[in-house]
């Protein structure tokens, strides 16, 4: 499970102001408090630029909170404490997070194994079984760099089992994918969700969310603009979709705004 | 630890794969030397031995037969030392190498060549013709002399001869050497450049950085890992260039006939292999400092082709460090040892020229490991910010903005400061040596003005708030005597400590004398301005303005203190003063920061180096008012009986400094 409380990121950014070039703090994200439970998909929704990568960032410990809090605890609810610790009990993903093209994915998921200080044998039988259950048996061996969209993407969530980690960070898992290897990723996540383990992830795919996630936070200007099940924001919106809650919710927002 | 081992064979097998880093690495040394010295060495032999052998012509006026018979024959005559062969032709324009004129009268006989500098075959037979007009005015002289019923002391009352007690390999080395450390430093340059900018950079475009971020490993370890194995391909490099190299020497050694090696024949190769664990020791700690300082710059590219850009200042500076070696008049002493890379091309140069000192090449190895150390610190720490990670990074370089994106009251970063300091030291070593070859006097003054400007400049181009970065503050009763107290105390542990110091190098104590020496030879005021009042507003601006200011403003005191001094330390650029000049150093900034006014800092400052200079041009004055100041050994009483006036003075003075600072506070939380 992970709660965030109050979580703020400043940046800074230049404005071209008239001739000027003027330094100006933002704040990309602002008093997010969220929580994901175990055994549940959460799912972060918002326009391009509302601040869902970087608040995903932060929960995954790539970056340092300007403030706020965030605790962790596994399944039999421990607190997980150290960063080291933490970043190991997470599995990230997003766009960013290439994979070393000149590895093949066995090397690569070997060389994770031994980071994340499994035995020989434990190492080998976990590289095995995630191959097996990605079905990359056909391309495992190849470079990394010479893979399609799709084997890439498997093989970035091979990356993110090879931990078996508590808390699974998804950011726009679907992208770009076509509709058979989005609807592996999609089975992938409902597995992990009858596991047991905690799935936070952003989209831009509507429908995809409204049947996949057991609640859903939507960010605008880096603040939760609205929260609750699918059905419940609907319901406060009186929409018939998801997606029109989602212009609702929006356009009430920027009016607040103004 | 043992997943920094992981990392690291990771990052190696990255790199391997990667061909062109392979080639640049491995093929690239290996074919580089043996091309060039040996392919040049064979060339140039093999031109020598084409102009030996060819037949080169002289035209002559039809007429002058008579003069050229007597040519041909004094060339009959001393065949034997003569190694060229010359076709004699009567032609009046063109087709010969060189023309050949004669004219007589009472003066005697004028022989003029027309012939082209340009041209090889030309030249090579205009010196064949000056060797032949040589042996003719000879052999007049002789039978002139014969004539007279002289002898040859007639016209050589005077001899003379000399002789070089180097050794023909020695002096081979000694010319040979500075070049070779430069092939060396590059080497280990293209070595470490480009899986410097793939461990960094490369990761950086490739999308991998974040990937690596989401891993259980901390960024010390993610930073260690890609320095050494980073350094790992530089040594490797290097040492492919040392065998590429050596081989190529061996080759021409005993692979060529005997005339065409030459002097190479010559190398005592014994001598040579007691030296390679200390070359080699030297080769891995320039690796170690060229891969960090690459590192630190490449770490701000966003692209591959943006690091290019960095690097290619960083590749002229280093390259320019190593061509100092080819500077036949700079040896390695002391001063020259603490220079980063320039040492390494020098300290080569004195293993070919066999005249190795041991103890100064164990401070350049030592030397470079500890910039090196200083420089992981530096990646380790911007590794750390989240802003060289995710955006472009500029935030420790503030002063890289434009001056309008800057706003006002910046403190400058860590990287300013370094930055500031690498220029000022750049300056001092090019600028200031330079004039101060032509005179050390004005190379002082120089250094003075660039130390006082850098302060001025990087505070006005940051809009930093002077008033408070500097601790300009109006000095206060209280703490400028407890200041001068507390300095007197640490004055005195300064006497001692560099007693104790110029004991053990002499040799570097002994250069420093000479340097004031020269100094004092000035008008006393002018001394006075330049070695007591110029360093003490310039150096206090500099080093408690600029970098203590900046320092505390990030650090708490102890380390802003600590940090600060070593850097005044190290600045002062010589082993035997390091250590005083930091102690030093460390009151000043205890001043400024108990007394809150880099005034009284200055005025000590001033008083310090005063002493200094009333000890230089009146030292019986001296003598008599402070009989302890110009001694360089103390008896143990002696010693002891100073530690103890020293402890008061300290803490009495400390007592003084800090006492008003906390009476001030209790009022203010009334």
């Amino acid at each position: 499970m992970i709660e965030a409380f109050n979580l703020c990121k400043q940046f800074e950014r230049s404005v071209r102001k008239g001739r000027k070039t003027v330094k100006e703090e933002f704040f990309a994200v602002r008093d997010v408090s969220l929580r994901a439970d175990s055994g549940e998909i959460v799912g972060i929704l918002g326009p391009n630029g509302a601040g869902k990568t970087t608040l995903l960032r932060m929960l995954g410990m790539l970056m340092t909170p300007t403030s706020g809090e965030i605790k962790m605890t596994d399944v039999s609810g421990k607190r997980i404490d150290t960063l080291t610790e933490k970043k190991g009990a997470i599995g990230y993903l997003s766009g960013n997070t290439k994979l070393y093209p000149r590895f093949s994915i066995r090397e690569y998921l070997q060389f994770l194994g031994k980071l994340y200080e499994l035995s020989a044998e434990e190492s080998d039988k976990r590289v095995k079984e995630i191959i097996r259950v990605l079905n990359m048996d056909s391309f495992a061996d190849n470079q990394i760099g010479k893979l399609s969209t799709g084997q890439t993407q498997r093989a970035s969530i091979a990356r993110c089992l090879m931990a078996y980690p508590e808390l699974y960070i998804l950011d726009e898992p679907t992208l770009g994918l076509d509709i058979l290897s989005a609807d592996a990723i999609i089975r992938f996540m409902k597995e992990q969700k009858e596991n047991g383990k905690t799935v936070l992830y952003s989209t831009h795919y509507l429908e995809e969310a409204e049947v996949l996630c057991d609640r859903i936070y939507m960010i605008c200007d880096g603040r939760i603009a609205a929260e609750g099940t699918p059905a419940q924001l609907k319901e406060r919106t009186g929409s018939a979709n998801l997606r029109e809650a989602f212009h609702a919710v929006y356009d009430s927002a920027s009016a607040a705004e103004n | 630890m043992k997943k920094i081992g992981i990392l690291a064979k990771k990052e190696i097998m990255e790199i391997l794969r990667d061909k062109k880093t392979l080639i640049i690495m491995i093929v690239m040394p290996m074919l580089l030397y043996p091309t060039l010295l040996i392919g040049l060495s064979l060339g140039m032999a093999m031109i020598m031995q084409s102009q030996m052998e060819n037949a080169h012509t002289v035209g002559y006026r039809v007429g002058d037969e008579a003069y050229v018979d007597l040519l041909k024959d004094i060339y009959e005559e001393n065949k034997e030392e003569l190694d060229f062969e010359l076709i004699w032709e009567p032609m009046e324009s063109g087709g010969a190498d060189a023309q050949l004129w004669f004219a007589e009268d009472a003066d005697g006989i004028h022989m003029k060549v027309t012939y082209s500098s340009t041209d090889q075959g030309s030249d090579y037979t205009e010196g064949a013709l000056a060797e032949l007009a040589e042996l003719y005015r000879e052999k007049l002289l002789r039978a002139n002399l014969a004539q007279e019923g002289l002898t040859e002391d007639f016209l050589y009352p005077v001899t003379y001869k000399s002789e070089d007690s180097a050794s023909a390999s020695e002096s081979m080395g000694f010319n040979l050497g500075g070049s070779i450390g430069m092939l060396l430093i590059t080497m280990i340059l293209l070595g470490a450049f480009y899986p410097a900018v793939d461990v960094t950079t490369g990761e950086k475009e490739r999308g991998t950085l974040e990937t690596l971020l989401t891993l259980p490993v901390t960024n010390f370890q993610m930073i260690m890992s890609k320095y050494i194995s980073v350094s790992l391909f530089a040594c490797v490099t290097a040492v492919v260039s040392v065998i590429s190299l050596g081989g190529s020497v061996l080759f021409l050694m005993f692979g060529l006939p005997a005339e065409l090696s030459g002097e190479m024949g010559q190398i005592p190769v014994g001598t040579f292999l007691s030296y390679i664990p200390m070359l080699l020791a030297a080769v891995v700690a320039t690796a170690m400092l060229i891969t960090a300082i690459c590192m630190c710059f490449c770490i701000f590219a966003k692209s591959t082709k943006e690091a290019n850009n960095y690097m290619t200042p960083i590749m002229l500076v280093i390259m320019f460090a190593s061509m100092i070696g080819m500077i036949p008049t700079v040896t390695l002493d002391y001063k020259m040892s603490l220079i980063p890379l320039v040492n390494v091309s020098l300290l080569i140069k004195q293993v070919l020229a066999q005249q190795v000192n041991w103890v100064i090449a164990g401070i350049t190895i030592l030397v470079n490991i500890g910039y090196s150390v200083i420089a992981i610190w530096v990646i380790a720490r911007m590794y750390d910010s989240e802003d060289i990670l995710f955006t472009d990074g500029f935030h420790s370089f503030r002063v890289l903005q434009k001056r309008s994106d800057i706003r006002p009251g910046t403190i400058p970063a860590t990287g300013d400061l370094l930055m500031s300091i690498a220029i000022l030291l750049l300056g001092m070593i090019y600028i200031g040596n330079i004039v101060g070859a032509r005179s050390l006097f004005a190379g002082t003054v120089v250094n003075q003005i660039m130390i006082l400007a850098m302060p001025l400049l990087i505070t006005w181009y940051m809009k930093s708030d002077v008033k408070k970065l500097f601790h300009v503050n109006a000095p206060k009763g209280k703490p400028v005597i407890g200041s001068l107290i507390f300095y007197v105390g640490i004055y005195l542990i300064v006497i001692l400590a560099s007693a104790f110091l110029s004991m053990l190098f002499k040799e570097s104590a002994q250069n420093v004398g000479d340097t004031f020496n020269v100094l004092v030879q000035q008008p006393i005021p002018l001394v006075v301005l330049v070695i007591a009042v110029m360093p003490a507003i310039g150096e206090e601006l500099m080093f408690r303005g600029l970098i203590y200011g900046s320092l505390r403003s990030k650090f708490n005191a102890g380390r802003a203190i600590l940090i600060s001094s070593l850097i005044f330390g190290l600045f002062h650029m010589s082993l035997v003063k390091l250590i005083p000049t930091a102690l030093l150093g460390a009151c000043l900034a205890i001043v400024v920061e108990k007394g809150g006014s880099i005034f009284v800092s200055m005025l000590l400052h001033f008083i310090n180096n005063f002493i200094s200079v009333i000890g230089l041009c009146y030292p019986e004055a001296l003598e008599k008012v402070l009989p302890f100041l110009n001694r360089d050994s103390f008896s143990v009483a002696e010693a002891g009986i100073m530690l103890v006036v020293a402890a008061v003075c300290i803490t009495a003075g400390y007592a003084l400094l800090t006492h008003p600072q906390r009476a001030r506070g209790e009022t203010a939380a009334k």
